[in-house]
Formats: structure tokens, sequence, C-alpha cells
């Protein structure tokens, strides 16, 4: 009894030992990951704010009637959900699959036919299991992302748009507030109107457009909108490595802990067995004085 | 002559930031030369030469795939989704990726693949002018 008991402790602590080893390795993977991602998302911070600051401009200097900040009577509204390739990252993946059930859920209820388009892996098979209607999948482009391959989603995101397919655009993803924690988001794409408008009197300056502040305007949009897909998957990728650091460092505790524990009951059984052993040497020999 | 600041950036880094005393870009509506002391300008640009003027008064040559000039009083900026020096592109990979995009041409099925392989061309002829070859 008590040898075979042994025996599975012994087999238990080997399996667990080995998974500590997985978890281990997959926590230092992504702490790696998730320093190259934050750099990548750092780094593209100043591109877009000039960008952004750009148009603020031209929308502060001159008032204007774009196709991309009117109003649209289009009843379909378009949800852009950035989710990860894998899985094995705590609630990554589940936040913000229900974030984006939740935001699909206040849509319909203005009275929107809602389409989703499914960013990772994971956000395409929860999308494609459940009744929605999708519009183009993507899938492993996060971790290589570039900004023509976010262009791609969002060229298509406008052309939609611009067809009338659909009158409105969102986003949700999940953003990187720090190492230790992470938000799933919401913004909106299309159409555009969160400028801040200089209304407050500011001397208007005396740019000149070329052509037009119109067209200028209209030309930057598809490069924004770009730069929010590409800047949204990005951190949402620095969002999931850090998330799998978290449940890979947790994951390797417990495991460490359970070995703890294992080793106690190993150790007592092979205590108790020895005990017995003793006490059948001690009581033999007295049997046979 | 007069110096002013110059930026070039791209989402992956501040490709060039430092005095330069003239560029010439590309817009849409032309080549447009900035000196110091320009009025304040905007206009998108389209893939093709960057012009900056070095310290020694001789131009040096960059290709810019699409984005935008911003000229104000104190600064100018360049958005770009990249830009290269046009004596460092890599002309193997660029002739590689004109294949690819030519062959890409000639079997697409759908506008959608017809437009992306369209720009990968124009970004590869861009980069294969401007080096020369």
């Amino acid at each position: 009894m008590a040898t075979a008991n042994m025996k599975d402790v012994k087999r238990r602590i080997k399996s667990v030992e080995s998974t500590r080893q997985i978890t281990k390795a997959m926590e230092l993977v992504a702490s790696s990951k998730l320093r190259r991602a934050k750099e990548k998302a750092e780094s593209a911070q100043p591109f877009f704010k000039a960008l952004y600051d750009a148009m603020c401009d031209i929308a502060a200097n001159s008032p204007i009637s774009s196709q991309y900040t009117r109003k649209n009577i289009v009843k379909t509204a378009l949800l852009v959900v950035i989710a990860g390739d894998r899985g094995l990252a705590g609630g990554f993946n589940h936040n913000v699959l229900k974030l984006a059930e939740s935001r699909c859920a206040a849509l319909r209820e203005e009275g929107l036919k809602v389409k989703i388009m499914p960013v990772g892996k994971k956000a395409v098979e929860f999308f494609e299991k459940r009744d929605y209607e999708l519009a183009d999948t993507f899938q492993q482009v996060a971790e290589g992302m570039n900004i023509y391959k976010s262009r791609e989603i969002s060229d298509l995101i406008v052309a939609m748009f611009r067809h009338g397919e659909i009158g409105r655009a969102e986003l949700v993803y999940t953003t990187l507030v720090s190492a230790l924690s992470q938000e799933p988001v919401n913004i909106k794409m299309l159409p555009v109107d969160d400028f801040n408008y200089n209304k407050d009197g500011k001397a208007v300056s005396l740019t000149v457009y070329d052509p037009s502040p119109e067209e200028v305007f209209d030309g930057l949009i598809p490069k924004y909108l770009n730069g929010m897909v590409y800047g949204a998957v990005v951190d949402s990728f620095a969002a999931e490595q850090a998330a799998r650091r978290t449940a890979m460092e947790s994951a390797s505790d417990n495991a460490g802990e359970m070995i703890d524990n294992l080793s106690l009951l190993y150790n007592r059984a092979r205590q108790a067995q020895i005990t017995q052993e003793l006490t059948e040497i001690v009581s033999g020999s007295l049997k046979n004085r | 002559m007069k110096e002013f600041r110059l930026k070039i950036i791209t989402p992956e880094k501040t490709f060039f930031d430092g005095m330069t005393a003239e560029i010439v870009a590309r817009t849409t509506e032309g080549d447009v030369g900035v000196l110091s002391g320009h009025s304040p300008y905007v206009a998108n640009l389209v893939s093709g030469p960057l012009k900056i003027m070095l310290q020694n008064g001789e131009f040096r040559v960059a290709a810019v795939s699409e984005g935008a000039i911003s000229v104000s009083a104190d600064e100018t900026v360049i958005l770009a989704s990249a830009v290269e020096w046009a004596d460092e592109i890599d002309v193997e990979r660029a002739k590689r990726s004109e294949e690819d995009a030519r062959r890409r041409l000639a079997e697409y099925s759908s506008q959608k693949e017809f437009d992306l392989a369209e720009r990968k061309l124009k970004r590869a002829l861009n980069r294969l002018t401007l080096a020369g070859k």
C-alpha cells in the first residue's frame, strides 16, 4: 500500500515539474516578446500623434464637410474585434470578446445591424461559432504587424464605408495600461468627429492646404485610420504578452506550491514505510527469542 | 543659406531630425520646394523622391512611400509610411518585390488583390528608380 502510494506521488511530482518547466519557458518567451512589442507600440506614437495633430489643425482652420465626418444613414455598424492568436493568456481573450459582445448587443438595441470583422485566431473562432454576420477575417497577423498589413485591414473598412455597406465603424481591442494590467476598450473609427474643433476663437493660422483643405483631409483619413488599426493591433499584441506573462507566472508559482505539497506527502509516506519496516523487524525479532 | 528644422517620422522610428536649408518633396500636386521661412503649408505626398540639402550644399535623395508634409513656422514635419536613403536601398530586395508584385498583378482574382499588388509594384519601382537601377 505504502509503496504504491509513493510511486503515485512520485509520478505526480514529475508531471507537475514538467508542467512547470513549460509554463516557466512560456513566461520567459512572453516577457521578451512583451519588451519588443512595447517598444514597437511606443515608437509608433510620435507618427500618429503628428498625423492626428495635422487633422485637428485642418478641422480647426476650416469647416470641413467630408464624407468621412458626416453622420451616416446606413443602418449597419462594423465592429472590428482584435484578440489574440493563442490562448493561455489568462482572461485576455475572454475579456475583450465579452466587451465586444456587449457592445454588439448595445448597437443592436439602437436598431443597427452589426457586422463583425475579427482579427486574431481566437476572435475568429469565437464569432464563427456564434450567430454573427462576419466581414473579412484576419488571423496570425498581430506578431509581424507592419504598416502595409494594417493598411489592408483599414482600406477594407474605408471601402465598406464608402460603398455604403456600413454607416459606422468601431474598434474593440485590449490596451496595455501597464505590464500588470490590461484593459479592453472600445473606440470609434468612422465617422470621424472627435477632433478638437477650435471653437474658443483662437487665431486661425494662415496655412495653405494644397490643393484644398477638403482634399488634404480626405487624403489623410485612410492614413489616420490605418494608424488607428496599426496602433490597436500592436497595443493588443503587447497586452496579450503581458497577460500571458502574468498568467504563466502564477501558473509556475502554483506548480511550485503543488510540488512542495507533494514532496511533503512523499516524504511522509517514505517515513511511514521505514517506520513500519522497523516495527516489523523489531516485532519479528521479539517473537523469535 | 538659412536653415530650418526638418523632422521625418515613420511609424517605426524618427528617420531624420536635423537642420537643412532646402527640401524638395513630391506632393499630389507636383514637386514642392521648401526653404526657410516658408508659409504654413500642408499637403499629401505620393511615393517619390524627397531631396534634402546637406550641410555641404548637396542634395541627398530619399525614397518616400506615401505620406504627408506639414510646414509650420518652427519646423517642417514629413510623415511617411516608409523612408529610405536612395544610396542605401537594397536593390536585390526591391527587384524581388517588383517581380513578386508583377506576378501577383498577372494573376489577381479580386479588386482588393489588384490594388495591393499595384501599390506594392509602385513602391518597388519608386525604390528602383531612385537607386538608379
